[in-house]
């Protein structure tokens, strides 16, 4: 092979170096140039160099966009996704609502939250269910009151009773009726000898007042 | 968006073909979600490719709301004659010539800056542990010099050279992207890698 015809022959493998180098060459022209860059210093060199190009152009820092773009661009798809009023409308409802949505939610589940606690300590427990009450607070009650005798003259007497945390009376105070001596004796009997359940705060007994009416009924026959 | 199952939105990767069209069928209905997952797939490459083909590298973010507003306006137009990714390429060209038309009037109207175009300062620091600081100051010297002479192509060339180097697409994309034949994609790829090769050897001469 003369000088010349190695030139041609460099000069047309090297116009399939590029496909070679994409891995778009065929099969025989694939087979063609690994054959003639086994036997040719000058084409290997050149294909080195311009393999390199190639990884230089790879190698080019990729540009990320900025993060406001992404925020942005979806605002402008956003918009555009709801061109129509009706659309606008119910996007500018939903913005509006959403922030609000939380917080209302917890002041509605307060406000029934508080309204439970509030409907269930008005209400008095009934004395024979065995059940703790769980309502914040309970008056005092009776559990057992000893006979008192009132003389038919007597009107009616209310007393006001202090009550301690384990059901015993402490002190009471008439309100109503004659304070005659022999009224204060069987007065101070009948506490003595009473059973009384103390009042409850969140189901822990304490002291307690309640009032208790007595009145004489006359049954004839 | 219940029966499709979205890929990783962070790469850069595009979806597989099944899933593209449920994906164009979700764009379509207007879901924006669907284009919030796009946004998430293709905005870097295509803010890469942007930032090499508009002259002024700063409008590319503009050029970027631009194209991603004109996918969401033609959606419905989309019968799925190539693929998405191509036809996405295709709009982000399109505006960057747009782009480059108007920028080139206003720069004919507009006093300009010695300091204009000066570019951002670049940062040198060895990408591996193995790499010196000198040896990674050459490789950013010489990233420098593809970039402006890559940035010296013709529109067309360049486009060609980026899709292909960097995007990694076929010939056949390349084509549809460019809607030129394939032919004429290799003969610009050739013709624009043999400017680039005697460009690079111009600039390492004046270094």
């Amino acid at each position: 092979m003369d000088m010349d015809a190695l030139f041609e022959t460099c000069g047309e493998i090297r116009k399939h170096f590029d496909d070679y180098l994409d891995g778009e060459s065929s099969r025989e022209r694939f087979r063609d140039v690994q054959y003639h860059l086994g036997h040719c210093a000058a084409c290997g060199a050149e294909l080195d160099r311009r393999g390199m190009m190639k990884s230089d152009l790879r190698s080019l820092p990729r540009r990320q966009a900025p993060p406001w773009v992404a925020l942005r661009s979806r605002v402008l798809v956003s918009q555009e996704l709801h061109r129509n009023l009706l659309g606008r409308l119910l996007v500018r409802l939903q913005n509006g609502l959403k922030p609000r949505l939380l917080p209302a939610m917890a002041g509605v589940c307060s406000a029934i939250i508080c309204l439970g606690l509030f409907m269930t300590s008005g209400v008095v427990p009934i004395t024979n269910i065995p059940d703790v009450p769980v309502s914040l607070t309970t008056p005092p009650r009776v559990r057992v009151l000893a006979p008192i005798d009132l003389n038919a003259g007597d009107q009616a007497v209310v007393v006001v009773t202090r009550i301690d945390a384990d059901g015993r009376v402490i002190s009471y105070q008439l309100l109503s009726g004659q304070p005659s001596p022999e009224l204060m004796h069987r007065l101070d009997r009948m506490m003595y000898f009473s059973l009384f359940q103390p009042a409850t705060l969140f189901g822990r007994p304490t002291n307690g007042q309640m009032v208790l009416s007595f009145r004489q009924i006359t049954v004839r026959g | 968006m219940d029966t499709l199952h979205w890929l990783d939105v962070t790469g850069d990767r595009a979806a597989p073909l099944t899933e593209e069209a449920t994906l164009v069928q979700e764009l379509q209905a207007g879901s924006e979600q669907a284009f919030a997952y796009l946004l998430g797939v293709y905005q870097n490459p295509v803010f890469n490719l942007l930032c090499h083909m508009v002259e002024n590298s700063a409008d590319a973010a503009d050029v970027l709301q631009e194209v991603f507003l004109k996918i969401c306006r033609g959606i419905r137009h989309f019968h799925g004659e190539s693929s998405l990714k191509t036809w996405i390429y295709k709009i982000a060209l399109h505006e960057a010539s747009n782009h480059r038309r108007g920028w080139l009037r206003r720069l004919r109207r507009e006093p300009f800056s010695l300091d204009d175009g000066q570019g951002e300062p670049v940062m040198h620091s060895a990408q591996s542990a193995e790499e010196t600081p000198y040896e990674a100051l050459e490789q950013a010297e010489r990233r420098e010099l593809v970039s402006r002479a890559l940035a010296s192509l013709a529109p067309s060339y360049r486009a060609a050279l980026i899709l292909r180097e960097m995007e990694e697409m076929s010939y056949e994309e390349i084509a549809r992207v460019l809607d030129i034949p394939e032919g004429t994609v290799k003969s610009r790829l050739m013709r624009g890698r043999e400017m680039l090769r005697s460009k690079l050897t111009g600039l390492l001469s004046e270094k």
